[in-house]
């Protein structure tokens, strides 16, 4: 039974899906390094921006497993989404997500990316974020404690030193699908802003 | 043949010896800020990792332009007498140091406005105003140095302070002129309260706006030998340069007293920074320079 | 308390508002018709409130009636007013403001955004401010259902049951 190119598209589930036997020897060694030094862009909508603070700074000292904020998409290796997300940040988000330099890793921070958390009947916010953009890890709480911050990040070296940390591929591969519930979400993801006309 | 196998020693010298400080000197900041830190080889891996990541490419200029920078940078590397480590013996004049530095500060430029964001264009223009800042004092106070040795040679200026023990380093000699070098240090590095240009939370990290992976790996290299440039044209001009071990000593000092009072102050906005360097450095330099051609190097103020 | 009460008597000899009442103290709400509000508007302007706080709207779903609510500051003896009118639900519109409060015109394009409200006179009222690409009922009416509208346009996590107490456990 053939199936056409929609019905393709609806068949995958990406996140059963593994893509850990196209790494190459060179990615191996280089995950060595990537898993010892995050560079981090942390988009911060919402609540989310309260719990990197004491994460970042004195008390639990993030720089001390190699962690570092960086300024600008380009430079950075963890996209960290914290807190709800509308409508209208996914756009951003995913012009960001797409200015990154592979690899690159998404982590999903808090109950609202995970399921909707409080906003789960608003009509701005979207529910769950794995659908539009390849989520490698997700830090659960709302919002989760700095020590939770931690351990999640722990956790993303450990997955990035094994090579299981593979969404930049996922998106690569299926990129189909994912566009597919992009538009669905958003009717299109192009940016139309009457400020920067 | 001798030649090129010192200046890869050389260059070797710097790899190491300066990311290895640089992570000191996150731990030092660290341990300032009350925090644990990361650990000293982390600018190691952050280096390899950013060399093992993809890059975007804006055209030709913005490659060729980092090129350049790194090019320019490790050229203007091999003049600068490390201690007793000399690549080019009569060639280590100041204003060879002076012009190839300018190359790489302008490879910089060149590659970040060919990136075409507007941040990058702020970014290099902040750069080049801070430059002509810096550079009249601390120009004017070398140039009284080499008004006094009558020479303009890095190592026989370093050579002429060893004479006398500790009290002829021109540290001791020019105490007004020690301080202006030391301002202009700072804003050589780039770092707090003169690192305008690269405001992260401002400007997105200026110049460095569009570079990601393997382009932003050459420009980490590129500023730790230009760090290396500046902070050795320092130990070399006013402290004696040394054997390699005093040398590298004296430069581990230095640059922990830079490191140290960057990591409590805050960031000047850059009319600020101008009107600063052009208000008290550059007085205490006129003076200096006044000290030193009326009486000559080492007023006996120490008597 | 006697001063704001000069000035509820200062706008009821000069227009005739459907009630007044002083909502707490230094702020007073007063309900006018729809065809006073102009004027009132311009007539509190000229004597200091010369401040448009907000411009909102009440959904009164039961009445069938949308409120317009004008908030106004002054800045001189603190005094808020809320410059109330109610507006038929069905058929929502409302001659523009903004000759009088220029600020008016962002406000403006929220209420119609949120609402559904029409402001004649103002060019640039159907513009998307918030909403990007919106194609359902303005969103804050109450017979929007914001709960339909995320299960039709999002997708939802499922989760299945793993956990089965035992007996004497609580659930």
């Amino acid at each position: 039974m053939a199936l056409n190119e929609n019905e393709k598209i609806n068949e995958i589930d990406v996140n059963e899906l593994d893509c850990r036997d196209t790494l190459t020897f060179w990615e191996k060694f280089g995950n060595i390094f990537r898993s010892k030094s995050i560079w981090m862009l942390h988009y911060c909508t919402g609540c989310g921006a309260m719990e990197l603070p004491p994460t970042m700074t004195s008390r639990f000292d993030m720089e001390r497993i190699g962690m570092a904020p960086m300024a600008t998409p380009r430079q950075a290796d963890v996209l960290l989404i914290t807190g709800y997300l509308s409508v209208k940040t996914l756009r951003r988000i995913i012009y960001t997500y797409e200015q990154m330099q592979n690899p690159k890793y998404v982590v999903g921070f808090g109950s609202c990316t995970l399921n909707g958390g409080v906003y789960y009947d608003s009509y701005a916010v979207i529910s769950r974020l794995d659908y539009y953009l390849p989520v490698d890890l997700y830090i659960a709480g709302c919002m989760p404690r700095p020590e939770a911050v931690m351990s999640g990040f722990k956790k993303l070296m450990d997955m990035i030193k094994k090579g299981e940390a593979l969404g930049w591929k996922r998106y690569q591969k299926y990129y189909d699908w994912y566009k597919k519930n992009q538009v669905r979400a958003l009717g299109e993801v192009y940016v139309k802003d009457e400020f920067h006309e | 043949m001798s030649t090129f196998f010192l200046a890869v020693a050389l260059l070797l010298l710097a790899f190491f010896w300066q990311i290895t400080l640089s992570g000191i000197q996150r731990k030092v900041t660290a341990r300032i800020h009350r925090r644990v830190g990361s650990p000293w080889y982390q600018n190691f891996i952050d280096l390899f990792k950013a060399w093992s990541k993809s890059s975007i490419s804006h055209g030709f200029i913005y490659d060729f332009g980092v090129l350049m920078a790194l090019g320019g940078t490790i050229a203007t590397l091999i003049f600068v007498p490390a201690g007793n480590l000399i690549v080019f013996k009569n060639l280590d004049n100041f204003f060879v140091i002076v012009y190839l530095l300018a190359i790489g500060s302008l490879g910089m430029a060149m590659s970040a406005v060919g990136s075409g964001n507007p941040w990058a264009s702020i970014g290099v223009m902040r750069a080049l105003t801070q430059m002509l800042g810096y550079e009249l004092p601390y120009i004017m106070t070398v140039f009284g140095i080499i008004y006094a040795n009558k020479t303009a040679s890095i190592h026989a200026i370093a050579e002429a302070q060893q004479t006398m023990g500790i009290m002829g380093w021109n540290m001791f000699r020019m105490p007004l002129g020690v301080i202006v070098g030391f301002i202009s240090l700072m804003g050589m590095l780039g770092k707090k309260p003169f690192d305008t240009p690269i405001a992260p939370a401002e400007i997105a990290s200026g110049p460095l706006v569009e570079y990601g992976g393997k382009h932003l790996g050459m420009l980490m290299l590129q500023h730790e030998f230009a760090t290396f440039v500046e902070v050795g044209l320092f130990v070399n001009l006013f402290m004696g340069g040394g054997t390699i071990i005093t040398f590298l000593i004296k430069y581990f000092v230095v640059y922990m007293l830079a490191t140290m009072i960057a990591s409590v102050v805050a960031r000047f906005k850059i009319d600020q920074l101008v009107t600063f360097y052009y208000k008290v450095p550059l007085a205490l330099a006129f003076i200096q320079t006044a000290i030193i051609i009326f009486t000559g190097l080492g007023v006996s103020i120490w008597l | 308390m006697n001063f704001m009460n000069n000035i509820i008597e200062d706008i009821k000899s000069r227009f005739n508002p459907e009630n007044t009442e002083i909502v707490k103290k230094n702020q007073i709400a007063i309900d006018f018709k729809n065809e006073e509000v102009h004027s009132a508007l311009a007539y509190l302007k000229s004597q200091g409130w010369k401040q448009l706080t907000i411009l909102t709207c009440v959904d009164w779903i039961k009445e069938n009636k949308f409120q317009l609510v004008y908030i106004l500051m002054n800045w001189d003896n603190s005094i808020t007013i809320q410059v109330r009118t109610k507006i038929d639900r069905d058929n929502p519109k409302f001659r523009t403001v903004i000759n009088i409060y220029p600020g008016a015109e962002m406000y403006e394009r929220d209420v119609h955004e949120f609402f559904g409200v029409e402001f004649e006179g103002n060019p640039n009222h159907e513009k998307e401010l918030f909403l990007e690409l919106w194609d359902d009922l303005p969103p804050m009416r109450k017979d929007f259902d914001p709960l339909a509208y995320s299960k039709k346009k999002f997708d939802v996590r499922e989760y299945k049951v793993d956990f089965i107490p035992k007996e004497g456990e609580a659930e």
